[in-house]
């Protein structure tokens, strides 16, 4: 089914189980911020942490054995497919932290890769 | 269909995720998108539109020989642009009446400034037409927007592109089993029939969603990602190695200052026809014009290939001898020439420019269903009809206004093109301004009407503005449609049946949505939407 | 019109699959056609399609020829999709049972 807030919940169920035992009283503010929190830390990752990643990729695509203007071009074309597949993976993760977990493990080799020709 | 899902503690599979990421990410850049698919389309037809807002240029029977008309542009740039250090020009062609021509006002390097004219290939002076963008408007506004400095709309495309490539893919993923079966929708009722339509144009349409999507984001990815070329090269020259690969640019070398009249620019494209087609060249241009370093770069045309590669042919501008033929570049350039080829589809012949332009008229209703989509399913839910929550009724409104009143909008600029005065100071600006005008309008109207209202009222407004825009083109203009038809000017009889063909879309979608009444409905539901049983099919929809 | 054969090829080729899916014979035929002769609507339909992109790449080389051809499958996958979906509304209402 479809909800009007796409990920309302999702979060705080992932992070809660669906059991979730009655809340303690907590302030409004605070069970907001377990709701949203997650999502926003999603959507975080899906636009920032995938463009970093992206732009992680082009700059390691350097290390490939070609010339620079070719490297160069294969990093950009290749970027918006690391962009794209990053923002899906972002989503489909079972929890916001192994979204980010996922990034990072990708990010690591490209990181190693970028550095040595940077 | 159920997917077969690991243990999730949230229950929740991955195809919810991805429904939910492909419904978001499709409306909240939906109205953008919309704009830019449509616009884009008309784009294919820029050429041909540019033709059409000026009237005054005579229908060309034939194209002049360009090595003729090149070598005519070059004397009268002469004098337009003498002392510059750049000159282009872009040849006509089949299409294209007028010589594009543009020179660099400044020599000092790194300072940017470019003068333009429209030149009459026959005289080689200005063109005297009315002063327009033509078609170009639709095909600027498509990557970057207008009342925003260039490099903003182009980053604002460059998101909504990027938004679109995640809703494609997590449509994909959604909806799998659409592909397996794509022939087998069954036209439902309600809100099933939107979402039929929305799957039916996404899924024949995919290769080129996909394809067009990508491509965009690759004619301007050296803005999107700049990071690679900017650890790879340290200096403007080595940066040069990359320019190379992607234009046809020669750089201009250091002017001597010894004066020497350029060499026969006639023999030079003649000797580029020899090689590629008379047909077949597209761009001349001259650095350094009238000094000894004088350099000519004629390009090659882009008909014949799917590749916006560089391809030109190098010739010492004081003597006329030929320097070099470049003809190739790297894989990767390569790559990224067929990509950007693919989007521009400037390779096309009228057949296939028509395929393009119904695929992606596919791909437009196709971001258009979505958007209306996602006001039905909704509503469906709705505690209290009449009184939508607020989000709601502002997606209700602005669909109203960004996919009806961007047609009411389209043809009021074209409208604006034959109605505002030829003495008018800023004309051609002016006509971009009654476009926005006219769409803030309908956003207005939108706005103040009840949807369906406005929705039913503002359709019928584009229905009756196409419909007489052949009619006011007869009345102000020489062109009119038996005028054209007599001299075989396809350009003028296109474009006055084009405006009734969409006259009748319109009038169809407008009778359509004033006539849709809910069926079976137990609840009284004064809007369009209905609510049937088969609403519950979404989640696997 | 060097178009218009790989075109009606492409639409031949998308009408014999879709006729060899069970769904569309009952709802076009009214009953489901032999296994044999569905698959041999199959191979028809591959066949159309690869024929009208040998007829392409044949005029106009591999690249603008793949272009030319996704479009003209494109067009004809949809042609054929709205004419089904028509032909099942204009059934729908004949027989008033859907």
């Amino acid at each position: 089914m479809d909800s009007d807030m796409p990920w309302k919940g999702s979060g705080a169920r992932g992070a809660g189980g669906t059991l979730q035992p009655p809340l303690q009283p907590m302030s409004a503010a605070a069970k907001r911020l377990r709701k949203v929190g997650p999502l926003v830390s999603r959507i975080v990752a899906a636009l920032f942490g995938g463009y970093a990643l992206a732009a992680l990729g082009s700059v390691a695509a350097l290390a490939l054995p070609m010339s620079k203007p070719q490297a160069v071009l294969t990093g950009m074309l290749a970027s918006f497919a690391i962009y794209a597949g990053a923002v899906i993976w972002v989503f489909a993760a079972r929890s916001a932290l192994r979204a980010w977990a996922g990034l990072l493990a990708v990010a690591a080799p490209l990181l190693l890769a970028a550095w040595s020709v940077w | 269909m159920k997917t077969k899902q690991e243990p999730r503690p949230a229950g929740r599979g991955i195809r919810q995720s991805m429904s939910d990421l492909h419904t978001w990410t499709g409306l909240l850049l939906g109205w953008i998108l919309y704009a830019m698919f449509l616009t884009g389309t008309v784009a294919y037809f820029k050429d041909e539109l540019s033709q059409w807002m000026r009237p005054e240029l005579p229908h060309q029977v034939q194209v002049p020989d360009r090595a003729v008309v090149a070598q005519r542009i070059a004397d009268e740039l002469g004098t337009l642009a003498s002392g510059s250090p750049q000159w282009g020009m872009r040849l006509p062609d089949a299409r294209n009446n007028s010589v594009q021509a543009f020179w660099r006002t400044s020599s000092t390097p790194g300072q940017r400034g470019f003068g333009e004219a429209n030149l009459d290939p026959s005289t080689g002076r200005k063109v005297t037409s009315r002063d327009t963008l033509g078609g170009d408007f639709f095909y600027r506004f498509h990557f970057q927007f207008h009342y925003m400095p260039a490099v903003w709309g182009r980053w604002i495309a460059g998101v909504a592109a990027m938004f679109m490539l995640v809703a494609i893919v997590s449509g994909v993923i959604t909806h799998k089993k659409i592909f397996a079966d794509f022939f087998t929708f069954r036209w439902g009722k309600g809100q099933r029939s939107w979402l039929d339509a929305h799957n039916a144009l996404s899924v024949f349409g995919l290769p080129f969603h996909a394809m067009i999507t990508y491509t965009g984001l690759v004619t301007l990815m050296a803005l999107y990602m700049p990071w690679g070329e900017q650890a790879a090269f340290k200096t403007q020259a080595e940066r040069q190695q990359l320019t190379a690969e992607l234009s046809a640019f020669i750089q201009p070398g250091r002017a001597t200052g010894e004066k020497v009249p350029l060499a026969s620019v006639e023999d030079m494209v003649w000797q580029a026809q020899e090689r590629w087609g008379r047909d077949n060249v597209g761009r001349v241009t001259i650095t350094h014009p009238g000094d000894a370093a004088a350099r000519v770069a004629v390009a090659r045309g882009e008909a014949g290939r799917v590749s916006m590669s560089p391809q030109y042919m190098e010739f010492e501008g004081a003597t006329g001898r030929l320097l070099g033929i470049r003809e190739g570049v790297g894989p990767a350039a390569e790559t990224r020439g067929v990509l950007y080829a693919l989007h521009l589809g400037r390779f096309s012949d009228t057949v296939t420019r028509w395929l393009y332009v119904l695929v992606s008229l596919s791909g437009t209703a196709m971001v258009g269903t979505g958007l209306v989509m996602w006001t039905v399913k909704r509503r469906q839910k709705l505690p209290d009809p009449d009184r939508p929550y607020v989000g709601f009724r502002v997606v209700e409104r602005l669909n109203v206004a960004s996919i009806a009143g961007l047609s009411v909008a389209m043809t009021a600029f074209l409208w604006a093109n034959r109605l505002l005065p030829q003495t008018l100071a800023e004309r051609a600006s002016w006509e971009v301004h009654m476009f926005f005008i006219v769409w803030a309008l309908a956003l207005v109207h939108a706005v103040l009407r009840p949807p369906r209202k406005a929705w039913v009222e503002q359709l019928w407004t584009a229905t009756a503005l196409l419909t007489l825009l052949p009619v006011l083109n007869a009345v102000t203009t020489q062109r009119s449609l038996w005028h054209s038809l007599a001299e075989g000017d396809w350009v003028f009889v296109g474009m006055d049946l084009m405006c009734w063909a969409l006259a009748v879309l319109h009038a169809v979608l407008a009778m359509r949505t004033a006539r849709h009444r809910p069926e079976l409905q137990s609840v009284r539901r004064p809007d369009r939407q209905p609510a049937s049983g088969v609403a519950l099919r979404e989640g696997e929809a | 019109m060097n178009h218009l054969l790989p075109f009606v090829l492409s639409l031949a080729g998308f009408t014999a699959l879709a006729l060899a899916m069970d769904r569309q014979q009952r709802d076009v035929i009214g009953r489901s056609l032999p296994r044999s002769v569905t698959r041999a609507l199959r191979i028809a339909g591959t066949c159309a399609l690869l024929l009208a992109l040998g007829v392409l790449v044949a005029w106009q080389g591999w690249g603008l020829g793949l272009v030319i051809f996704s479009g003209h499958t494109s067009l004809a996958a949809g042609v054929v999709h709205g004419s089904l979906i028509g032909y099942a509304r204009k059934y729908a209402r004949s027989t008033k049972h859907r």
